[in-house]
């Protein structure tokens, strides 16, 4: 009876958050992009990262180079982060579903750890992998059913997931000038700067290089 | 009066290669110093030929050190030794783009800012600016030689 209630828990606090957002996907046309933002929000530094799901450069910048920016940066709220999206569809045809099941998940408070599973299970569904775009089976691993069979219903209807994206990709193209993922952008005093070496050079350096931009020179 | 019209038309090839070099350098100092400096640090470490503590120095003064030789080249003066560094500073550039080729490194050069991948395309490419440097440099030499027992 207890390790029932305790199962029940989970599914009650999850129709809580979700039901609201229902809501809110039946009545805003807004984009939902609260959920890529994390760390600090007045932060005087905004990192912004571009990704695409099917890239197998992204899934190294989310294994090796997140980890330890995350504990740096975004968790002690030196900086501002926003995830972006950056699909290149020409070339990663599973790269859109990816973003959608992620934004999907995002919606309902599980966009983290959606976005790492996505990442880490990239060689099982993507094209440099076994090809399969079963990005759903992936995904289920992490998520709880109930939460998981919302997330299916999102990724089949909800437009906005692809609104979403697209807003990224206008910002990437038409702002950033972006060519190429993974790209970070390094925002401060109103100057954007991108970097898409960023997988090229030691974490040590872009440290180095973000210090001096928090320090103000 | 053949050997004089010979020479005024080398003169004039020297010229054009020599402003064509200086814009080349110019042009490529300008692609880098538009992007903050670790841009230039991420490309340079992909060569993996510099160490940690150069990569900083290196990628903030490169840049600068292109555009006043492009300048230098443009404008004339110590055309020969500017001439000449510029053929030794290509030279070490192609060397290097060789060597990271051969032993198949998937990289940007990273010679005209990102998204510069490293090929056949930017090999052939940085070789012509290459020979084109060595044929200025010798030309200067050459040229400066012939033409000093002329003015004496």
């Amino acid at each position: 009876m207890m390790r029932t209630l305790l199962l029940l828990i989970p599914a009650l606090v999850l129709s809580a958050q979700t039901a609201p957002v229902h809501k809110a996907a039946a009545t805003s046309p807004a984009p939902m992009t609260n959920f890529k933002i994390s760390g600090n929000a007045n932060a005087a530094v905004e990192i912004d990262a571009y990704t695409d799901y099917e890239c197998p450069h992204c899934a190294r910048f989310f294994a090796e180079f997140m980890p330890q920016f995350s504990a740096d940066y975004i968790k002690t709220g030196k900086v501002k982060f926003v995830h972006r999206d950056f699909p290149i569809t020409q070339i990663h045809p599973h790269a859109q579903l990816g973003a959608r099941f992620a934004n999907a998940a995002g919606e309902l408070g599980f966009y983290d750890i959606v976005v790492n599973q996505i990442f880490k299970t990239q060689d099982a569904w993507s094209l440099y992998g076994k090809n399969t775009g079963d990005i759903d089976a992936s995904v289920a691993q992490v998520l709880p059913p109930g939460a998981m069979q919302k997330v299916r219903e999102l990724v089949k209807t909800d437009p906005r997931l692809d609104e979403s994206v697209k807003t990224d990709v206008d910002m990437a193209m038409n702002v950033d000038h972006i060519n190429s993922t993974p790209t970070i952008v390094v925002v401060s005093n109103g100057k954007r700067e991108p970097i898409s070496t960023i997988m090229q050079m030691p974490y040590s350096i872009f440290k180095q290089y973000l210090d001096q931009k928090l320090a103000g020179k | 009066m053949n050997r004089i019209i010979h020479q005024g038309n080398l003169h004039r090839w020297l010229i054009a290669g020599r402003l064509i070099l200086g814009v080349i350098f110019v042009v490529a100092a300008y692609m880098k110093l538009k992007a903050p400096w670790i841009e230039f640090a991420g490309s340079l470490n992909a060569f993996e030929l510099l160490p940690e503590w150069a990569l900083e120095p290196v990628a903030k003064t490169l840049p600068w050190a292109e555009l006043a030789l492009g300048v230098a080249l443009i404008s004339g003066v110590w055309q020969r030794w500017f001439s000449l560094i510029a053929s030794l500073l290509l030279a070490l550039f192609f060397t290097v783009m060789v060597r990271s080729y051969i032993v198949g490194l998937k990289i940007d050069c990273g010679c005209f800012g990102p998204g510069d991948a490293l090929g056949p395309k930017t090999l052939a490419r940085d070789f012509s600016m290459l020979a084109l440097a060595v044929v200025v440099t010798i030309g200067s030499f050459r040229g400066q030689n012939k033409m000093r027992p002329v003015i004496a």
